[in-house]
């Protein structure tokens, strides 16, 4: 079981932040919901597609950040109100209308934390 | 006694109320005498209420069947809570968390037909109304208790409770529940997402924030942690806007896990820096009533703990788990009595434009005061100067947080700004004595021009008169502070803590100071003479030595033992102690066993242990199943038919905040190859806690025997431990005059000095230690004996005081 209800995680996605990218997609997440941290990414899916963490990167204040550079012992400082664009390449996987999007996220308390949103390019 | 409240703070009887709260647990701290001394302690440090879990699983073992009796007797301990002076938030769950056992939630009820604890599965609501049957049962018992107590001020439904989709009804049901059985104050839940969830089931809305949960990490390098705490009057607002700001709880500590970094760790980690940025920048938000969680420590006795922590659960509170005052209890203390001092329960937030990097900077008008309250913050690790726009500079040492006055106006004199915080005032009609703590980097700036230095010694002191009315300002420095005590129309300085009726305790020779607004100073000699002032730790004799599991001989007799029916997890079988034995028959044509049991196990075959291990593991928080297969052979299976005994260490079952309370413990699975039908017998609780008759051959369990006396009087306060040295066992389960105190278990991280819960201790006292030990660590039946003999057991002292009328 979550630590965090899904309700809330859902609100981390900022709707309508979907786009499409050369090979790929983007979106955006804002941390509604208190200080945290993100030790790493598992996986991203987009309409049964999957981004394996190699192929994800998160930008945030100005920082890229890939698999490589994150980890439970040197965490991405997520602040309250703080965005990031999460960026997937390398699979074309967008659809017309309606994308179903799931992420698998780690923080370095609450273990994996999964996030589903759907959303339109 | 009447309660209400507004967007400010809550009003008894029309009167508005600064809620100081801390929480204490009864059930970890048994017995009203404890529960006094630890009342008498947090009113002595400012506190004036006391916030109380009740444990639903401490008082029912059966369905239908309460225990308010002897040390659970509830009523009493809110009794000495009123005696004390204290108001009470009570908090009887259902579910309370508090990393007990079950989350507080009784055994009985998780594996009862058609109940979903908590109304969901996962985070999946799903209302079951057995389930809220059940809590009627519960809420008929425990409310008529609470309110008869008029000093109940607040009222909490469930604890930290989500689902995805938020359906109202459990919580509308708790409430009307609640109202139902005549609770008539405020009724809140404790929102652990500070997200404003069911704001609009409750009367007042209030949320619960640690920003330090993972100890091995650096808060102090982490500003960001205080993110959500900076901004937190905004949620109470957006959540509800006519309700006072209230932390429900509020972290002044943090728990230790098996396997965690140790207390000593996490209080060093916290210092008293932290609970004094919390606090004051949750008043610089607004907050009105909060709830240090905890301000008591206490001690997992018996099987309260759930299996995430071990028996000490001192939390690093202000007063630990012995008892003991700490250095973040004297940090409370000063803002408790700065509370105390300037009526801080209508303020408003005013526009300060200043900003600069990792300075919290937040000001308040204070409405009934009319002056203003600078908040000041630095989360640098070097002294900030900071230059405020009203040219004065304010130099702040790494970490701190301090509360500042602008255009207070005193009885003789008007303070324009002051960076030398105050500590606390006594005060008639026409004159006052206000304390401050000496600062030589601050000064207070009075609006005649005039700069008083912080550099200051004790009791260092000014007059000003104005309209005949007089203030005095004092110093104290911080030293003096922390053996300071206000009580109302005094003071008494250099006492390690005073009572409500002034007697004062002091651990060596002191000369104590008065001070009133009539007689002003005065001193007053205690000398020490009821007790022993050398108390050195003594080692205590090893009387007997005994093996103790005769459940492991051959030829046992179990015939009166339970027969499982079905699966053997304790859920199935009915077992919910730390200790379960299984005995079966198993045939010799057996070639491998495949278990799994929660959380540390051992099996034995004809006397002989076969495999011991630990297979408690928690990983991201969660726990990991261990299934391991054991190969067998004829040089085990010697008989045609074969006597399989399985002993498991329960550590607790889950808390229930992100797994569910009803994840299985005991023997969880059990296959043969061939596989084959195994017809098991069980039985809780080792042997020399079930029947006076437990000698046994085998050596794998004994039992140390020491006996001691302790010296008990009524004006002397003492904390008792035992450590151990050299100790080589990795087991060990500890009783005192026969109850079970405390768990060791060697891991990365040992707790190695057990309380001698004071409840627990008589004159003459017997201790004893059941050892658990593996094969390879027993040479010999006799050499292990004689090892046992020769364990070191220190019998200790944390504190000792003597209090003086």
């Amino acid at each position: 079981m979550a630590i965090v209800p899904e309700f809330l995680i859902r609100k981390i996605y900022q709707k309508g932040s979907l786009k499409k990218l050369d090979n790929g997609a983007s979106i955006v997440l804002k941390n509604v919901l208190g200080p945290g941290q993100i030790s790493g990414f598992n996986y991203v899916k987009i309409n049964g597609v999957v981004f394996e963490s190699k192929d994800v990167k998160f930008i945030t204040n100005g920082v890229e950040y890939t698999a490589d550079d994150v980890s439970e012992e040197n965490p991405i400082i997520f602040r309250l109100g703080q965005s990031g664009t999460l960026v997937m390449t390398g699979k074309e996987c967008l659809a017309e209308g309606k994308n179903e999007i799931y992420i698998e996220a780690l923080n370095p308390e609450a273990g994996i934390v999964q996030l589903k949103a759907e959303d339109v390019v | 006694m009447e309660v209400t409240f507004d967007k400010y703070s809550l009003m008894v009887d029309g009167k508005r109320i600064f809620i100081k709260s801390g929480a204490f647990h009864y059930f970890r701290t048994p017995g009203a005498d404890m529960a006094r001394d630890r009342f008498l302690k947090m009113k002595a440090g400012g506190y004036n209420t006391v916030d109380i879990y009740f444990n639903w699983n401490y008082h029912s073992p059966k369905q239908g069947e309460y225990d308010f009796s002897g040390i659970k007797d509830v009523r009493k301990v809110l009794q000495e809570a009123k005696k004390a002076g204290l108001f009470v938030i009570a908090r009887p769950g259902p579910f309370i968390n508090a990393e007990v056992n079950a989350g507080g939630l009784p055994f009985w009820l998780l594996k009862a037909e058609d109940v979903i604890p908590r109304n969901r599965i996962g985070t999946e609501y799903k209302y079951s109304p057995k389930y809220m049957e059940y809590i009627a049962e519960w809420y008929d018992q425990i409310i008529p208790i609470i309110k008869d107590f008029d000093n109940v001020i607040l009222f909490q439904i469930e604890n930290e409770y989500a689902t995805d989709t938020m359906e109202e009804d459990y919580m509308r049901q708790l409430y009307k529940m609640a109202r139902d059985r005549g609770i008539t104050c405020p009724i809140f839940h404790n929102d652990a997402y500070f997200a404003g969830l069911w704001a609009d089931c409750v009367d007042i809305y209030a949320l619960d924030l640690y920003p330090y949960i993972n100890p091995n990490q650096n808060w102090k390098e982490e500003s960001y942690c205080f993110d959500t705490l900076d901004n937190v009057e905004d949620i109470f607002r957006c959540a509800k806007e006519d309700s006072p700001p209230f932390i429900a709880e509020m972290q002044s500590g943090w728990f230790d896990k098996w396997d965690g970094s140790g207390y000593k760790h996490i209080r060093d980690s916290l210092g008293d820096e932290h609970i004094n940025i919390m606090t004051k920048t949750a008043l610089s938000q607004g907050v009105t009533i909060f709830n240090h969680y905890l301000a008591v420590g206490g001690t997992n006795w018996a099987d309260l703990a759930c299996d995430e922590v071990y028996t000490s659960y001192e939390f690093t509170a202000p007063i630990d788990e012995f008892g003991v005052p700490q250095s973040n209890f004297y940090k409370a203390k000063e803002i408790n009595y700065f509370l105390d001092s300037f009526d801080f329960t209508k303020t408003e937030p005013k526009d300060f434009n200043f900003s600069k990097e990792n300075i919290y900077v937040k000001m308040r008008h204070d409405l009934n005061n009319d002056c203003d309250w600078l908040f000041l913050r630095n989360m640098n690790s070097e002294t900030a100067e900071i230059d405020l726009p009203f040219n004065k500079t304010v130099k702040l040492k790494p970490y701190d947080m301090k509360i500042c006055p602008i255009n207070l106006k005193l009885k003789g004199c008007e303070i324009e700004f002051s960076d030398t915080e105050i500590f606390t005032r006594l005060q008639n009609e026409n004159e006052e004595a206000i304390f401050f703590i000496s600062d030589d980097n601050s000064n207070i700036y009075l609006c005649d021009g005039s700069v008083i230095s912080g550099a200051q010694k004790d009791y260092a002191n000014y007059t000003y008169q104005k309209d005949g009315k007089t203030t005095q300002i004092i110093f104290l420095t911080k030293k003096l502070a922390d053996k300071s005590w206000f009580l109302g129309d005094r003071m008494i300085f250099n006492a390690d803590y005073v009572l409500p009726n002034s007697a004062v305790a002091v651990e060596k020779n002191t000369e104590i100071a008065y001070f009133d607004l009539k007689y002003k100073f005065g001193k007053k000699s205690c000398i020490i003479s009821e007790f022993d002032k050398n108390q050195d730790s003594e080692e205590l004799k090893i009387d007997e030595v005994q093996f103790c599991a005769p459940e492991i001989d051959i030829d046992y007799d179990y015939s009166n033992w339970k027969k499982v029916k079905g699966k053997t997890d304790a859920f199935s079988c009915d077992i919910y102690d730390e200790f379960i034995w299984y005995k079966a028959k198993i045939p010799n044509n057996i070639t491998e066993i495949t278990l799994s049991a929660r959380h540390l196990f051992a099996m034995y075959i004809n006397g002989k242990e076969i495999i011991n291990r630990n297979s408690y593991k928690l990983e991201k928080l969660q726990e990991v199943p261990e299934t391991i297969s054991v190969p067998l052979n004829e040089k085990i299976l010697t008989k045609d038919m074969n006597e399989l005994t399985i002993l498991v260490q329960n550590l607790g079952f889950d808390k229930g905040f992100s797994g569910d309370t009803n994840s299985p413990r005991g023997l969880v699975f059990f296959e043969t190859t061939p596989n084959i039908p195994v017809e098991f017998y069980v039985c809780d609780k080792l042997a020399p806690e079930r029947s006076k008759k437990y000698e046994s051959d085998n050596p794998y369990l004994a039992k140390i025997t020491a006996h001691f006396d302790v010296d008990i009087k009524d004006n002397v306060f003492f904390a008792k431990y035992i450590s151990f040295e050299n100790f080589r066992c990795r087991r060990a389960t500890i009783f005192l005059n026969g109850v079970k105190i405390g768990r060791y278990i060697k891991r990365r991280h040992v707790q190695e000095k057990f309380y001698l819960i004071n409840e627990f201790l008589k004159p003459h006292n017997k201790l004893e230690i059941v050892v658990w030990e593996k094969e390879r660590n027993v040479k010999s039946a006799w050499g292990f004996k004689s090892d046992l003999k020769n364990v070191k057991i220190l019998l200790g002292t944390f504190k000792i005081c003597q209090l003086f009328k």
